[in-house]
């Protein structure tokens, strides 16, 4: 593997015996060796050797003029040996984080374990190697490279850390995009949420009605790449001469994810959501028939945004009751790479020929980014009866993830 | 060095004194450590300098502050990773220094300094030899460095921005300057106590103390 470009001179002192790594015409150059341009890289590394021996040389003297003198092993020049001489001490060579004479308390991930590691986007790792542990809300113990090492070289570690886990198929954490609140989104979670949504009408004025839904969910993955889903609404609503709470249709779902690449990258996956006659049918509750939903979900990203879409079909066995086609779509972006990061982003609603554009913004609440919660406010652009403009929100926890550092 | 140190509200050219002791203590020196990682670079053992002390019980690396007496520390303190140890062990910095750490041995050591309280400032790797990273410690405080590959590593920074001193091998230290007045003494070391004493100091003299730390 090529050396990513270095920016320390210091790291040329170990390297006096390499002759014919790559230069990189950004690097400080030692006094007189400034190169030509134009000039072949044969020349220059020779020129660039002989001078780094001569460095070598002069530390050399000086080190033993202090009487420091010492052996001077040569530095890793791959990822491979980086590895192995640096991050190795933690993480073991084999990246099970399981070392024969431990220097630190916690135990780093097993970067064997498909389970755990595939969830994690690239940004996340490097973000962890570059800032430390601290800097993605994981254990301080994990120091920081962002001092020593290029953007480049840290870069370079993941698809090293990537190579860990054997098994093939499990979707990249790349494509793990922040939750829009109403667009289903492609990446199977382990999950609990809580969607809350509040809606006002106030026409006809005699008859004002505040009304209120939460729906509870859980989320949990199977296989490599499947998921399935439980979700429960509750209402309470607002009759003018009484307040109702009850529960609504119950929901089962599985997803599956049918495409994934990680570079592009981009991310499609079907579903199929059940619901069940559970919520009452007179008052408005339920829909009194089990519906079939069909879904295709799908994301991927334009430069830094995310854009995700959204389309299924509400089939009712029972026959008298109308089918409903709803599409989504949402454009956000981070405000940066922090897993506490805030988003920001629109969605388009439609259902049939009704259409919502719902603003919203997300953020992580724990350095980890286990807990989130979203707002927006969905506004009605289309719309067939009254104009109802409802806000919308979750709150989130991926409960697989640590809510905070281990000290 | 001492003699040309800033004073606090004292008028310039006021009288001033000094304060001068020596430490001691009854514990004795540690038994050196054996060393199994990187030994090719740390060593087969090295000493432990958790307690330095010499034959007639005086105490290296314990630091006394006058309490009351503003002054201006080093604004840099340097630490290098040397054959496996952080040297020096005790340094005296103001808040919100700036900490250069710098390596000299050709393995990976890691720089972490926390606070009493166990918050860690900061946590950089030190991958090869000849590197130097710069960090700033914070508020007032004692801020433990440690290695993260090398655990037995360890030095200490005071952050203090009062008039303080540091032991010597031969146990002693001195506070110049000091304007005449009665002052508390405190006196941390990493290892020993020793409860702070009331010192008198009176101009044109030095007032001598000693202290003895468990
Ligand atoms: C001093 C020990 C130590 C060294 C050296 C070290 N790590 Fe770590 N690293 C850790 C610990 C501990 C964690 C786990 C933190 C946690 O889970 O709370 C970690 C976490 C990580 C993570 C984040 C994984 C996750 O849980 O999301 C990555 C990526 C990583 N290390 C890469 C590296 C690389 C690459 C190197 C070498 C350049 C390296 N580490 C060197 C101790 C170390």
């Amino acid at each position: 593997m090529a050396i990513p470009p270095l920016r320390y001179a210091a790291w040329r002192r170990l390297w006096t015996d390499e002759w014919s790594f790559p230069v990189d015409e950004r690097l400080p150059h030692p006094a007189g060796t400034a190169p030509d341009s134009g000039d072949s890289r044969g020349k220059c590394c020779i020129v660039f050797g002989v001078t780094s021996l001569l460095l070598a040389a002069v530390l050399a003297i000086g080190e033993i003029a202090t009487g420091q003198a010492r052996a001077t092993e040569t530095g890793p020049t791959t990822i491979p040996e980086m590895w192995g001489a640096w991050c190795a001490r933690c993480h073991a060579e084999d990246g099970t984080g399981q070392v024969s004479e431990p220097t630190i308390t916690g135990v780093p991930m097993d970067f064997t374990d498909c389970a755990v590691t595939t969830r994690e986007p690239d940004a996340d790792w490097e973000r962890a190697i570059a800032k430390g542990g601290s800097g993605v809300g994981l254990s301080p113990e994990m120091p920081g490279f962002e001092d020593s090492l290029t953007p480049a070289q840290i870069a370079g570690f993941v698809p090293h850390l990537r190579a860990f886990c054997r098994d093939t198929g499990w979707p990249s954490g790349n494509l793990n995009f922040p939750r829009p609140i109403i667009t289903e989104k492609a990446f199977p979670e382990d999950e609990f949420l809580l969607l809350p949504a509040i809606s006002h009408e106030s026409e006809p004025a005699s008859a004002s009605a505040t009304n209120v839904g939460l729906i509870a969910a859980y989320e949990r993955r199977f296989g490599r790449r499947a998921m399935y889903e439980v979700s429960i609404p509750f209402y309470n609503w607002d009759f003018l001469t009484s307040r109702d709470s009850e529960i609504g249709d119950i929901a089962v779902a599985l997803k599956y994810v049918a495409y994934a690449s990680a570079t592009t990258p981009r991310i499609v996956s079907f579903g199929l959501e059940a619901t069940l006659p559970t919520g009452r049918l007179y008052k408005g509750f339920g829909k009194g028939t089990v519906v079939f939903e069909p879904y295709i979900a799908a994301g991927t990203m334009l430069r830094s945004w995310y854009v995700q879409g959204h389309g299924k079909v509400e089939l009712p066995v029972d026959p008298l009751v109308d089918r409903a086609y709803l599409y989504n779509l949402y454009v956000g972006r981070d405000s940066s790479s922090a897993p506490d990061a805030w988003t920001l982003g629109v969605e388009l609603n439609g259902e049939n020929k009704q259409l919502w554009i719902t603003p919203q913004i997300r953020k992580g609440l724990t350095a980890t980014g286990a807990l989130a919660a979203s707002l927006g406010v969905s506004i009605p652009v289309k719309y067939q009866r009254e104009k109802v403009v409802s806000w919308v929100g979750y709150l989130l926890w991926e409960f697989l993830e640590p809510l905070r550092a281990r000290k | 060095m001492l003699g040309a140190q800033v004073l606090g509200a004292q008028a310039p050219g006021a009288p001033t004194g000094r304060v001068t002791g020596t430490i001691t203590t009854s514990a004795v020196g540690l038994a050196p450590m054996r060393v199994t990682i990187d030994p090719k670079v740390c060593g087969q053992q090295l000493p432990d300098h958790a307690i330095v002390v010499d034959g007639q019980g005086h105490l290296a690396n314990a630091v006394v502050v006058l309490t009351g007496v503003k002054r201006q520390a080093a604004a840099e303190a340097t630490i290098t990773n040397d054959r496996c140890a952080f040297v020096p062990r005790v340094q005296i910095v103001r808040p919100n220094a700036a900490v250069k750490t710098t390596s000299k041995d050709p393995v990976l050591h890691t720089t972490s300094a926390q606070t009493a309280n166990g918050r860690t400032l900061f946590n950089v790797a030190l991958p090869i030899a000849g590197l130097t990273v710069t960090k700033a410690v914070g508020g007032t405080g004692t801020v433990r460095v440690s290695c993260n590959t090398h655990p037995w590593m360890r030095a200490w920074l005071v952050v203090t921005d009062e008039a303080a001193a540091i032991s010597g091998a031969d146990g002693r230290f001195a506070i110049d300057g000091v304007p005449p007045g009665s002052y508390d003494l405190r006196i941390w070391h990493e290892s020993l106590t020793s409860a702070p004493q009331k010192v008198t100091v009176t101009a044109g003299k030095a007032t001598e103390v000693s202290v003895r730390m468990k």
